[in-house]
């Protein structure tokens, strides 16, 4: 990652073997972003594995970012699936605690969380220095980018960004933050964010298109807050207007933080189409 | 001490129904904290069986249950009346239960309980988990357990699911990170506690069946 202003998109693998939709989505945004992630079973709700869809990714040509969540693997797992994704070509790892499964389509699931995020960059690091997280020497080392999360919208702040602190002490060479409705909170937590050099931040951001889509984020999506006062101006719109003002809020959050130099890119997150980022990058 | 709660009536009807006589064991500690063991749950389900038509023998409340060779003792003067009935009933955790079973190993033993967890009581009859066993002790740094109470068994601070402070999982309960961030600050160990990674937790040690001698060398 340079210096220039990085997009990258979310996807969310679906939920079946069949991939066509995935793949034809992919060949839209093959140039239009810098990389696309692949969520794992977000919201534990189970799909087709983000190791899987990045290697499809790679096939069409495009950068993918594998996230890896603690939820569902225990460090025996984790590792020898971050070896299988280095041997089949990934090498941007984004890793995350992961939602519980209480919250998914297997509620009766047990949750694994062996070693929470901190650990899993720990784990990465040492993968990085060939060898396993007991010390034990691998026959080569990987080579990964790896990146972690972060969410300025959560209150009370300081146990989270001690936590950013820690997961930068671990090997985060990048963030990315949840997603963000006000830049005067993601200004708190990147004013405590840039004391660490070399740290390279990616907001996350959505193009908000429907009233339903905004409560559901609201109330539904761990640890965002969307604020009261843009829930209620949204309310007020005529359907038909939402999304206009969707891309409209978004284009003005993402070119601050790109004008001012404020973090290092933009990710936009939970897109349903193709057109949708096309639109919303040719207007930024 | 152990938590239990009653097993529910349909479940135990149907655990019960090829018996016609019963012997009840109670359990004279946890279990009669949670007035699941006690003198009137004895009573309570004497009375029940009598009026489903079945036969009790005799009753009587063990010291401590999952003491073996004390509740052995104890046991012995109620030969007879055991002998006399089908089936043991047992009001204990499931400790309790499995001493009367290695006891009485020829005769059906059916607990009346299910067992929950390791717990306080806040209020008569609200019990809290607090521990999980896990067999490796943080309680030293983190003040409250984050084994136990974070559902994610969070070691190194809270996850980014916290709402206003509260619990991703259960938005009823308060993020246990956000007590434990709290005695962190007001103990003054914020910064040495980050100065360091706490885990990954050796979950060898909570490997289970386990089993420990105190009287071995070195314990």
């Amino acid at each position: 990652m340079g210096n220039e202003f990085v997009i990258t998109v979310e996807l969310t693998p679906p939920k079946g073997p069949d991939v066509t939709v995935m793949l034809n989505k992919l060949e839209g945004l093959r140039d239009l972003v810098d990389a696309v992630n692949f969520t794992d079973s977000p919201s534990a709700k189970m799909r087709l594995s983000s190791t899987a869809a990045c290697k499809l990714a790679l096939e069409k040509k495009i950068v993918p970012v594998l996230q890896m969540t603690c939820r569902d693997r225990n460090r025996i797992a984790l590792q020898s699936d971050l070896l299988g994704a280095y041997a089949l070509g990934i090498r941007n790892v984004l890793v995350m605690t992961g939602d519980h499964p209480i919250w998914g389509d297997h509620k009766e699931a047990k949750p694994v969380y062996d070693v929470d995020s901190s650990h899993l960059l720990k784990i990465i690091k040492n993968l990085n220095e060939g060898k396993d997280i007991n010390e034990n020497s691998l026959n080569g080392k990987t080579d990964f980018f790896v990146g972690a999360v972060v969410n300025p919208n959560v209150e009370p702040l300081m146990p989270q960004l001690k936590r950013f602190e820690q997961k930068f002490q671990c090997g985060a060479e990048f963030f990315q933050t949840q997603m963000i409705f006000e830049l005067e909170r993601l200004k708190i937590f990147l004013d405590f964010a840039n004391k660490y050099d070399g740290i390279k931040i990616i907001v996350g951001l959505i193009i908000i298109k429907t009233k339903k889509m905004l409560n559901y984020i609201a109330e539904k999506i761990p640890g965002v807050a969307v604020p009261l006062g843009l829930i209620e101006k949204v309310s007020k719109l005529r359907d038909e207007d939402v999304e206009k003002f969707g891309i409209d809020f978004a284009l003005e959050m993402s070119r601050q933080i790109r004008d001012t130099k404020m973090a290092n890119g933009i990710h936009i997150m939970a897109i349903s189409k193709v057109e949708e980022v096309k639109n919303f990058l040719n207007l930024l | 001490m152990i938590v239990s709660k009653k097993k529910p009536i349909e479940d135990l009807s149907q655990l019960l129904k090829r018996y016609n006589s019963f012997f009840l064991i109670g359990c004279s500690e946890c279990a009669s904290l949670c007035s699941t063991g006690n003198e009137e749950a004895i009573l309570n389900l004497k009375g029940w069986l009598e009026k489903e038509g079945k036969k009790v023998t005799g009753w009587f409340i063990a010291k401590t249950g999952c003491q073996i060779l004390g509740t052995k003792r104890e046991v012995s003067k109620y030969k007879d009346l055991i002998d006399e009935s089908e089936c043991i009933l047992t009001l204990s955790c499931g400790s309790g239960t499995q001493t009367i079973v290695e006891l009485f190993e020829d005769k059906p033993v059916i607990p009346t309980n299910d067992t929950l967890f390791i717990g306080n009581m806040r209020r008569f009859k609200e019990f809290e988990e607090k521990c999980r066993a896990c067999g490796e002790c943080f309680l030293a740094i983190t003040g409250v357990c984050v084994v136990t109470l974070c559902p994610k068994s969070m070691l190194n601070g809270p996850c980014g699911g916290y709402k206003n402070g509260k619990c991703e999982v259960n938005p009823q309960r308060k993020c246990v990170w956000i007590t434990a961030f709290s005695i962190l600050e007001s103990r003054g160990v914020v910064d040495s506690f980050y100065e360091s990674l706490l885990g990954p937790k050796d979950w060898s040690k909570a490997s289970s069946p386990r089993n420990y001698k105190a009287m071995e060398k070195g314990s």
